[in-house]
């Protein structure tokens, strides 16, 4: 089988009679990372779900999902649900709603623990300090004996992650982990995760619509629009020259404080238009209403096409950014 | 800089009591704002960038005469707004509306568009052809005349902030204060409303305050910009000065936060 | 960079058929109009004796449920007893919705001091057991529908109050009320014209369980003797009859049984189903 991390092919997620995710396909090496990025909608979380099994009510996957020798479409809920914390696991964008709300936090914890390592309930807990002065907390002994409210966002999402690595997955998927966070404590997340994901040699899925925060983690980086990815490729090839026209304005509406003029003229570019509903998807490129490159072609689906970097685009663009008037 | 200020604090301070620690003794305040002088001319955007918790939401109570400061004063116009009478008063609360952060939040689910954007001239009395007024901000914040009847659930993030941004440009204010007006939206988003604001200020003359803590935000859209540390200003300038030259360490930690693709792609963001 | 204003419309969504609110739509409006038509129209004299026709079984022509240890018959006081359920139910819960919207709303939008004081009597009226208001009252007023709605609002007001204080704050915390105050409005227009619209849902939810749970409460009562006494006629007195002269076992006992629990399920899928239908999430779901 596959010797990926995890390995999808031709995943389509169906919501009601609609596709939001229409055909995606990716791998990840062990100990590899991947951003996938996109705007709200894009069809990011539920590709994510669909990998932990954990989609939605009403919603159902199908393609294949390789990952430790099996394919994740075809298990069972309960040998999901074993994998689910030990061969691979999740940190989400809110943690105080993944978090039990009426349970101390290192004791949720220490029951992941426990469940899949069989270690005793002292063991468990002491791991679990272990894990918090990991993760930089300050007293992790009494840190760990607090209710999910009773912590700042960041000291929430740094107990998520270490919850998320406990048991050492081969894949972690981290679904916007720092959105809901200030931008230095993001900075401290951020390091804290990279280092931990390295240290345990797992694969990283970053789940993301900011830019920067793949150039600074991952090796890779696929773009998602309307349910499909459209370009894929090495971070640094793809956003020092990205070849489809919405990964470019994309990065054009970055405000990249090295690129401002002091004269205060400088405007950001802007992608005009917005994602269309699912229901309202144009034929063909669903970029096409807000591209500027847009003609009769585009109203044929364009392949994702190219060696180990891709774009679906029927007119890529070329040249490095910033150079275009 | 040389302008009159519209809008201004000077000196300001404010306190709120925390728990009290033993039964006895005074009860401890914290100095959300401490001693802060800030203000905004006609035509000139200002940002105001810091941390969280370190005191902008405070500062923007102080400015938008929901608090009264426990010290210093608040000028509109060059006078106390808390002293100088009714009228004054009034012509304060026309002047200075603001944009909040989450769009979602900022328009009532039950409410047509149309109403909401009404409900600022209702309530302050503002006479005139409201109608008129509608279709002009309308036209300035790029929306058309269909989203009127709509209800904010049919809306994307982008729209709801400019709708938003219609809202408080309703009474022909003269000082918008937009509090991360852009953190909750997608980044091709950002980039709308941001340029949006932007054109605003030159476009009308209007004084803008952004709240942000994104230096490189406040850079695009602003030419001065106060940094803000434990309810106190730490450094100001224009902030490109700011970025590249931080005499401040809150300033220095601040820009050493921003994450922009070319650092992310060289290695040295997250060191 | 003018944009369309409108995302397109969504297409018309299949809507599934929502069960619980069907099912609980008609119960709950059978049991209206049958209420409705025993206010113009019964088959018998609910409270006449007729000792020739004592214990008439169902179907019987002229008495069609029958008629009771004393002939009367058993259809024209089920009838009876559904207008007797409305009252109370109708009664007991607008009462409480009214008095624990006004005292929610003010704790939710009023100083700490307020808030606590209101809530902290909640408390303390909640853990006083509404048998025991019910029984001073009657015992000071006499038992009788009035005392039972008094009693029922006393036992219920509090727990609106919670309901409806928790409500409105989510509403009070969010930004568009907020920009409401900077442009000026005070707190009655905010409560009425934002925070009002946004909670009735919730509001209405509460009233078809609440009006559930008196109609229950109410039986309870009367079949303690504490509720209502003939000529007025309550399922729960129905039910205390039967059981005082024949035992539980009999028909007698199982058609106010019946009706009670037709009619508190009917209440309850209605809520259930309007809970469903009125989620803001749902609603607000972007199209
Ligand atoms: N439970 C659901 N039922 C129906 N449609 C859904 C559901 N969840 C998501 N969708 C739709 O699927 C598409 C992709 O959603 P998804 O949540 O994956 O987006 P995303 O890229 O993660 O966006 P965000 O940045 O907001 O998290 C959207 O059009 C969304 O409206
Ligand atoms: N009403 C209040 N009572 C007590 N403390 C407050 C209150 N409002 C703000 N603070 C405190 O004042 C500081 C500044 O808060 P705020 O202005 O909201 O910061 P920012 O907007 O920069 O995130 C924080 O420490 C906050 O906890
Ligand atoms: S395929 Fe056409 S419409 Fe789509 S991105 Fe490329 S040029 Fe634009
Ligand atoms: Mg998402
Ligand atoms: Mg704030």
């Amino acid at each position: 089988m596959s010797e990926q991390a995890i390995d999808v092919r031709d995943l389509v997620v169906r919501a009601g009679g609609l596709r939001a995710v229409r055909g995606v396909s990716f791998a990840i090496p062990p100990g590899g990372r991947m951003g996938l990025v996109g705007e709200s909608g894009s069809g990011k979380t539920l590709t994510a779900l669909s990998l932990m099994g954990l989609l939605p009510a009403g919603l159902g996957a199908t393609g294949r999902i390789l990952h430790d020798g099996a394919d994740l479409l075809t298990l069972s809920d309960r040998r999901f649900s074993n994998r689910r914390g030990r061969t691979l696991s999740m940190i989400f964008q809110d943690p105080l709603s993944a978090l039990n709300p009426v349970q101390r936090v290192g004791e949720q914890i220490a029951s992941v623990i426990r469940r899949h390592t069989g270690a005793g309930r002292q063991a468990a807990m002491a791991q679990v300090v272990d894990l918090a002065a990991q993760m930089k907390l300050p007293r992790p002994e009494e840190i760990v004996r607090a209710y999910p409210h009773q912590l700042s966002g960041g000291q929430q999402q740094r107990l998520m992650i270490a919850m998320a690595l406990s048991c050492y997955p081969q894949l972690i998927i981290a679904d916007e982990p720092t959105t809901a966070l200030d931008v230095t404590v993001q900075r401290e997340v951020l390091r804290l995760l990279s280092a931990a994901v390295d240290e345990r040699g797992s694969a990283l899925l970053m789940i993301t619509h900011d830019l920067p925060v793949v150039a600074a983690m991952c090796e890779t980086v696929a773009v998602m629009y309307g349910g499909t990815i459209v370009e894929i490729g090495p971070v640094a090839e793809v956003f020092r020259d990205p070849r489809h026209p919405y990964t470019r304005g994309l990065l054009d509406s970055q405000p990249d404080i090295d690129r401002i003029a002091p004269d205060g003229s400088s405007r950001l570019e802007s992608i005009p238009g917005m994602v269309p509903p699912l229901h309202a998807l144009p034929k063909g490129c669903a970029f096409r209403p807000r591209c500027a490159f847009a003609t009769e072609l585009c109203e044929r689906m364009p392949p994702l096409e190219g060696g180990a970097r891709k774009a679906a685009c029927w007119h890529p663009v070329s040249g490095p950014r910033g150079a275009a008037p | 800089m040389s302008e009159q200020p519209i809008l201004e604090l000077r000196g300001v301070t404010q306190e709120y009591p925390l728990p009290r620690r033993g039964l006895l003794g005074a009860r401890p305040m914290l100095k959300a704002v401490d001693d802060v002088d800030f203000a905004v001319a006609a035509g000139q955007a200002v940002g105001l960038v810091g941390e969280s918790g370190a005191g902008k939401t405070t500062l923007t109570r102080m400015l938008t005469g929901v608090e009264q400061p426990t010290s210093g004063d608040v000028l509109f116009e060059g006078r106390n707004i808390w002293t100088s009478g009714q009228d004054h008063w009034l012509n304060f609360r026309r002047s200075v509306q603001v944009v909040l952060q989450n769009p979602r939040s900022s328009l009532d689910p039950r409410m047509r568009v149309g109403h909401s954007l009404l409900e600022p001239l209702r309530s302050l009395g503002i006479e005139g052809d409201h109608r008129a007024r509608v279709a002009e901000v309308l036209g300035q914040v790029g929306l058309d005349a269909a989203a009127l009847d709509k209800f904010p659930h049919q809306f994307s993030g982008g729209q709801l902030q400019r709708i938003a941004i219609a809202r408080g440009l309703m009474p022909r204010p003269r000082v918008l204060i937009a509090d991360e007006p852009v953190s909750a939206l997608d980044v091709s988003i950002q980039a709308q409303v941001l340029n949006l604001l932007k054109s605003l200020v030159t476009d009308l003359g209007l004084g803008l305050i952004l709240i942000a803590h994104d230096l490189s935000v406040v850079a695009y859209t602003t030419s001065a910009a106060a940094v803000m540390s434990g309810g106190r200003v730490v450094e100001r300038g224009p902030p490109l000065e700011l970025f590249r030259a931080p005499q401040a360490p809150e300033t220095r930690a601040l820009v050493d936060a921003v994450l922009t693709v070319e650092r992310g792609l060289a290695g040295k963001a997250l060191e | 960079m003018t944009e369309a204003a409108d995302i397109p419309a969504a297409p018309r969504r299949r809507r599934k058929l929502n069960v619980s609110l069907a099912i609980g739509l008609v119960l709950t409006l059978s049991f209206l109009g049958i209420a409705f038509v025993s206010l113009f129209h019964l088959p018998g004299d609910p409270n006449m004796p007729d000792v020739r026709n004592r214990l008439l079984p169902f179907g019987t022509p002229g008495h069609l449920f029958g008629t009771d240890v004393l002939g009367r018959d058993i259809l024209s006081q089920l009838m009876m007893g559904a207008r007797t359920s409305i009252m109370v139910g109708v009664g007991g819960a607008s009462l409480s919705l009214l008095l624990g919207s006004v005292l929610g709303l003010w704790a939710a939008s009023a100083g700490r001091v307020t808030d606590e004081t209101i809530m902290r009597t909640a408390d303390i009226l909640l853990s006083i057991p509404g048998i025991v208001t019910a029984l001073v009252l009657a015992a000071t007023f006499g038992s009788g529908a009035g005392t039972t709605i008094v009693a029922l609002t006393a036992f219920f007001t509090p727990s609106f109050v919670r309901v409806i204080r928790s409500a409105a704050i989510s509403v009070l915390v969010e930004d568009f009320v907020t920009a409401a105050r900077l442009y000026g409005r005070g707190r009655l227009f905010i409560l009425a014209r934002h925070v009002l619209p946004n909670i009735a849902g919730v509001m209405i939810v509460q009233f078809t369980l609440y009006f559930a749970a008196a109609i229950l409460v109410e039986a309870g009562l009367s079949y303690l003797g504490v509720g209502v006494n003939r000529p007025s006629i309550s399922w729960g007195l129905m039910l205390s009859e039967a059981q005082q002269q024949v035992g539980v076992s009999s028909p007698l006992a199982m058609w106010p049984g019946l009706a009670i629990v037709l009619v508190v399920l009917g209440l309850n899928l209605l809520g259930d189903g309007l809970r469903d239908v009125m989620d803001p999430k749902l609603a607000r779901r972007g199209a």
